[in-house]
């Protein structure tokens, strides 16, 4: 593809050195930290509220390991994928606004070329950090409850990645169509509460990606689930996505 | 080089909803010539670039570049194009040796050749040695800037969008003398209002009014063509009875008086010619001078576009 390696490596070489290399990251491993510890502490903070209202009677069981795990991934379903959605809503209008796509686009690049490097430049972005972070959590986990096996944590991390990997897809391609940040962040926002909202219905929740987020939650808690079909379905709407951000930024003008 | 033109238009039309951009233009810029495309402020000028460039797709008609078709060339044509935008666009955190080195990194320059060739041209753009990002620049050290970026593939066809606009009188004195030096080895396409700068550097100009193309000639035929309707008297005496008996006469299209000369727009040279001294004699007035006037570039430029406009 003309261009892609280039425009490739101008992309990762932004994410160092700008904002962009703080935000995810920095959310990802923010979480990573705070998980364990917020997971340990929760039972003790509960009495206390307990004690502070009379009649009230909170009683948990002591926090183990897979509460550290079940709140990492929370953060990961809800505060990541939202930042995903307002970071990745400028990828490609804010170069269109900018003007920095017609410098690029005028030179051998194509459009393709262009819009695969920013899927692939978030993507990797994403895929890196949360390497890092699941790393470190795991790390604060066996620190704090003395265990952290890896499997559970590795297949529910691995499971909300594709998720988050899609979801960059589908704010390259509003990014693309829509002209401002704004309406794309707003597209992509309705669009992730919308996949939530379907969720609860069983049959999307089984047989499209919209049951990724549960099909993350049960290989967390280690009960059977069968993946194949929001993981296929995933890959086949990241695959046609990535295919109409690249016709939809093909048809525009500049 | 090929007898071919570089740029070649054919009945362009570009349209947004109602308003037309571009009225059916047609223009072929010759190969190694510098092609001054000139116009008001919303003429088209802007609209017709970026179709050459591919950014934009005509309602009807063709641009072709080089050859191609430009709304379908691929990058073999856009390797050999450089263009700078009206209002150039950059990427804030690099500095101008890694926005030129960028630029040149997607032509796949070599790295060593890179570098020098960035440093020669950020010399000429007189920007070597500025280490602040781009974010922090003037609008003038991104236009300077923005010419070096559009070299650094050394172009056959160089695209400049009001490349002089927002420079201080030396900066534009600088790259119109890069233009004029690129002569004969690269086909420069640069739009501008200021007159002056086509009066300057270039070969040829198309004076683009409303979309649509009002002169498009040789600088120097367009002038001939300006002296080729008028006339200038200076007259040893008060014209104003001349003026009088001169209005008589049917080849006069219009007269200015400025003191002692006379500035006649007249139909028939010939005519006008072989009757104007003896209408002198009889008015009792000596002849100083009677010869063709020039008129800038400036007073042609007004009267095409006034003539479209009315």
């Amino acid at each position: 593809m003309s261009g892609f390696s280039t425009f490739l490596a101008k992309e990762f070489t932004e994410i160092r050195k700008t904002w962009r290399i703080w935000v995810i990251p920095g959310m990802l491993l923010f979480f990573a930290i705070t998980s364990p510890i917020i997971a340990d502490i929760t039972p003790a903070l509960m009495a206390s509220i307990s004690k502070s209202q009379p009649g009230m009677k909170v009683q948990m069981p002591p926090a183990t390991w897979r509460d550290s795990y079940a709140q990492f991934l929370k953060s990961l379903s809800q505060m990541v994928l939202i930042a995903v959605v307002i970071t990745g809503a400028g990828a490609v209008s804010g170069e269109r606004s900018s003007g920095t796509a017609v410098l690029t686009l005028t030179k051998p690049v194509s459009r393709g070329s262009f819009v695969l490097a920013k899927i692939v430049s978030q993507a990797g972005l994403l895929i890196g950090a949360t390497v890092v972070s699941t790393a470190v959590c795991a790390l604060l986990t066996i620190m704090i409850f003395g265990q952290s096996p890896l499997t559970p944590l590795l297949a529910s991390v691995s499971i909300w990645t594709i998720d988050a990997v899609l979801l960059i897809v589908v704010m390259t391609l509003f990014s693309a169509g829509f002209a401002s940040r704004g309406a794309s962040a707003g597209a992509g926002l309705g669009f992730f509460f919308l996949t939530l909202i379907i969720s609860i219905w069983p049959p999307a929740n089984r047989y499209s990606f919209v049951g990724l987020t549960s099909v993350s939650g049960k290989a967390l808690m280690q009960q059977p689930t069968a993946a194949f079909w929001p993981v296929a379905t995933a890959v086949v709407a990241a695959l046609l996505c990535a295919w109409g951000a690249v016709r939809v930024f093909e048809k525009q003008e500049l | 080089m090929t007898d071919a033109p570089a740029i070649e238009i054919t009945r362009l039309v570009k349209r947004f909803g109602d308003a037309v951009a571009l009225d059916g233009i047609d223009l072929a810029v010759p190969q190694g010539s510098v092609f001054g495309f000139l116009g008001p402020n919303g003429a088209g000028k802007t609209t017709a670039l970026r179709i050459l460039t591919g950014l934009a797709r005509p309602t009807s008609g063709e641009a072709r570049i080089l050859g191609q078709n430009a709304s379908a060339a691929g990058s073999a044509v856009r390797a050999q194009i450089g263009y700078l935008p009206d209002v150039p666009g950059f990427y804030s955190w690099m500095n101008a040796l890694e926005l030129v080195e960028y630029a040149g990194r997607i032509f796949g320059i070599e790295r060593r050749a890179l570098r020098e060739r960035a440093e020669s041209l950020l010399e000429m753009a007189g920007l070597t040695g500025v280490r602040q990002k781009v974010g922090g620049f003037s609008r003038g050290m991104k236009q300077r800037l923005g010419i070096a970026q559009a070299l650094i593939n050394a172009p056959s066809v160089l695209l400049l969008d009001e490349p002089t606009s927002a420079l201080d009188p030396i900066g534009r004195r600088d790259v119109l003398e890069m233009i004029a030096s690129l002569r004969g080895r690269t086909t420069v396409f640069f739009s501008t209002h200021i007159l002056a700068d086509v009066e300057r550097v270039c070969d040829t100009v198309a004076i683009l009014d409303r979309g649509r193309v009002v002169a498009n000639a040789p600088i120097d035929d367009l002038k001939r063509r300006a002296t080729a309707d008028r006339l200038v008297l200076e007259l040893d005496g008060d014209p104003a009875m001349l003026i009088s008996e001169i209005e008589k006469r049917p080849w006069v299209n219009a007269i200015e008086r400025s003191g002692e000369q006379i500035t006649l727009a007249v139909t028939d040279l010939r005519s006008a010619q072989h009757e104007l001294p003896a209408v002198i004699a009889a008015a009792g007035l000596g002849l100083k001078r009677l010869e063709g006037a020039e008129k800038s570039l400036e007073d042609m430029f007004v009267e095409l576009v006034e003539r479209t406009e009315q």
